[in-house]
């Protein structure tokens, strides 16, 4: 009797440690969100039940339609900034056969720099007067100096910028990895047949890297999705609310003005849209897998 | 440049090469991909070299480069800014980081992958999951969790968090996937018990990606935060990144700062440029596996 679990008890106290972190990490506190978004609180004590109150006040405060249209203008922008710019880098830099170890080294550079010393890098390039960098830059060219963040119509897309600054390069590598695994083979017969360079890209490279695309694309809006400490430290949401994103509102709730139950009631909005687009990810995956 | 050259990936040919518009098109995308690399790398570079720059320099004079460079600039700013304690902090929590991530991940992915008990494929889905469902959202529950624990303060809940990594244990898991079962079949006939299985032959055997997990963790560590700051703020315990977070409410000059940007990012940059093969591998991984 013993014997034939042991395989699985030993199996079990081998997981044991990972489940407990994992449980206290991510599990756990995703459950109590949900459950603490349906209760009052006074500090961290849950007072009583109040049903759907925290998410009926947190929908009605402007500050959520602010942010939720935000997040949505984050994911906007980073498609149109940065959806194409790592698979023209990748289709470029697949092309060339020249210091290849040096321009990947690059590319992938800024992303190893920590996310918050790239925001304050971006604050001095994007700051107001004469001496920013932006500004020494456009000053070249008799531009006078701007005061960019204080715009509300082009603070998403200044922040969506140096996001795509910081991780253009990892993704183009990934999009690398993909070209590199198009079967060679296809070239060759494509350029007997007198296919001229456009028609390969046409009718070979951009479809057999179609499905990556799809999946990078899904993964990009999850991860856009989450903006926060880049608009907390460039403008902390300003100018007039005109950057404040999603995670951000749930930060202020929760550490500026204590709120925790609203503030959860707020993740939970973004757990279930993530939720969403999860299971639409996990779909595509399976089909690429197919 | 083309003459004894062959090129036999990509869209261009060597046959292409040939003619002298292909050969154009390729040196423009030279070009191009040179214009890249200066943008990826020039944001980083002005940070470094502005930190010359005098504080009257810095603000008022909208100059690219400084006048001179003196090191002790830098020496005088590290000095005041006491960033030797918040190095040591950030040591200590990367140390304990990656203690955590090759073992408590490693554990997990090792029962997933070869002892796979009853059950376990459960645990397995919930960690797919895990993966796409953003740590962040469950912030405040995480939070308060700890505060209740009384773990405020202490390194050890930012050392832990480091083994709930989701996207680690499918790293693991597949990693093992490839050792061949006889090997641990074998070892349990010797009457090996699963953890000295584990400790004793399958961890010796998981070099490459256990280097691969300590890079990433190492680098991840650093750039954290959010639940640092939380944790860490006002103990003495500060990391790096907590002291940069600081400095949007603090008295210290914009010259500073930059230094202190540039202090922030030298130990990713060292980091990537002695281990950039594993980084990159390991950032290809992430897209076609994840």
């Amino acid at each position: 009797m013993f014997r034939k679990y042991r395989k699985d008890i030993s199996g079990w106290l081998i997981m044991l440690p990972g489940i407990i972190l994992f449980s206290f990490y991510i599990w756990e506190p995703l459950l109590a969100s949900i459950v603490m978004s349906f209760y009052s609180a006074k500090g961290i004590r849950l007072e009583r039940f109040v049903g759907l109150q925290n998410y009926i006040a947190v929908l009605n405060h402007p500050d959520f339609k602010s942010a939720f249209s935000n997040t949505f203008s984050y994911t906007f922008w980073s498609l149109i900034i940065g959806f194409l710019v790592p698979i023209i880098l990748a289709i470029i830099l697949n092309e060339i056969i020249h210091f290849k170890g040096f321009f990947r080294i690059s590319i992938y550079l800024p992303n190893v720099i920590p996310g918050l010393a790239v925001t304050i890098m971006w604050l001095f390039i994007y700051r107001a007067g004469r001496t920013g960098l932006l500004n020494i830059i456009l000053g070249n060219f008799g531009f006078p100096p701007q005061a960019w963040l204080t715009k509300s119509h082009l603070v998403i897309p200044l922040i969506v910028l140096f996001m795509t600054w910081r991780s253009a390069g990892a993704t183009t590598l990934i999009y690398l990895a993909g070209l590199q695994g198009i079967d060679q083979e296809l070239y060759e017969a494509a350029t007997i047949d007198g296919a001229n360079i456009w028609a390969r890209l046409k009718y070979i490279t951009l479809p057999q890297i179609y499905n990556l695309a799809r999946t990078l694309l899904i993964l990009q809006i999850i991860f856009v999705f989450q903006v926060l400490y880049e608009p907390l430290v460039l403008t902390n949401g300003g100018p007039n609310n005109a950057s404040i994103s999603l995670m951000l509102l749930v930060y202020k709730y929760a550490f500026e003005k204590f709120d925790y139950p609203k503030a959860v009631s707020v993740s939970v909005i973004i757990a279930l849209v993530l939720i969403i687009l999860t299971g639409l990810y996990n779909k595509l995956v399976k089909e690429n897998e197919m | 440049m083309f003459r004894s050259f062959t090129k036999d990936s990509g869209l261009i040919r060597t046959f292409d090469l040939k003619k002298p518009s292909i050969r154009i098109i390729y040196i423009i995308l030279l070009i191009i991909s040179l214009f890249i690399v200066f943008i990826a790398l020039a944001p980083i570079i002005w940070t470094i070299l502005s930190g010359f720059k005098s504080l009257s320099e810095f603000v008022n004079e909208p100059k690219l480069l400084p006048s001179s460079y003196n090191i002790g600039k830098f020496i005088e700013t590290w000095k005041t800014l006491e960033f030797t304690r918040f190095y040591i902090n950030s040591f200590i929590v990367v140390i304990g980081s990656i203690f955590f991530a090759v073992i408590g991940n490693g554990l997990l992915g090792y029962a997933l992958s070869k002892i796979r008990p009853r059950g376990s494929k459960f645990i397995y889905f919930l960690i797919l999951w895990s993966l796409m469902i953003p740590a962040t959202t469950s912030i405040v529950p995480l939070f308060l969790n700890i505060v209740k624990l009384k773990l405020q303060g202490s390194f050890l809940p930012l050392w832990m968090s480091a083994g709930a990594n989701a996207f680690f244990v499918i790293l693991y898991k597949n990693f093992f996937d490839s050792i061949p079962q006889s090997v641990i079949e074998a070892a349990r006939i010797d009457g090996c018990n699963e953890w000295s299985i584990f400790f004793k032959i399958v961890f010796p055997l998981s070099y490459s990606i256990n280097t691969v997990v300590t890079i990433f963790t190492i680098n991840a560590s650093w750039s954290d935060f959010l639940l640092p700051y939380l944790l860490l703020n006002n103990t003495g315990k500060e990391t790096v990144m907590v002291r940069l977070f600081l400095f949007r409410n603090s008295v210290a000059t914009d010259v500073d700062i930059i230094r202190a940007v540039t202090f922030s990012i030298i130990p990713p940059i060292i980091l990537f440029a002695f281990f950039q093969k594993y980084m990159r591998e390991g950032i290809s991984n992430i897209g076609v596996k994840g």
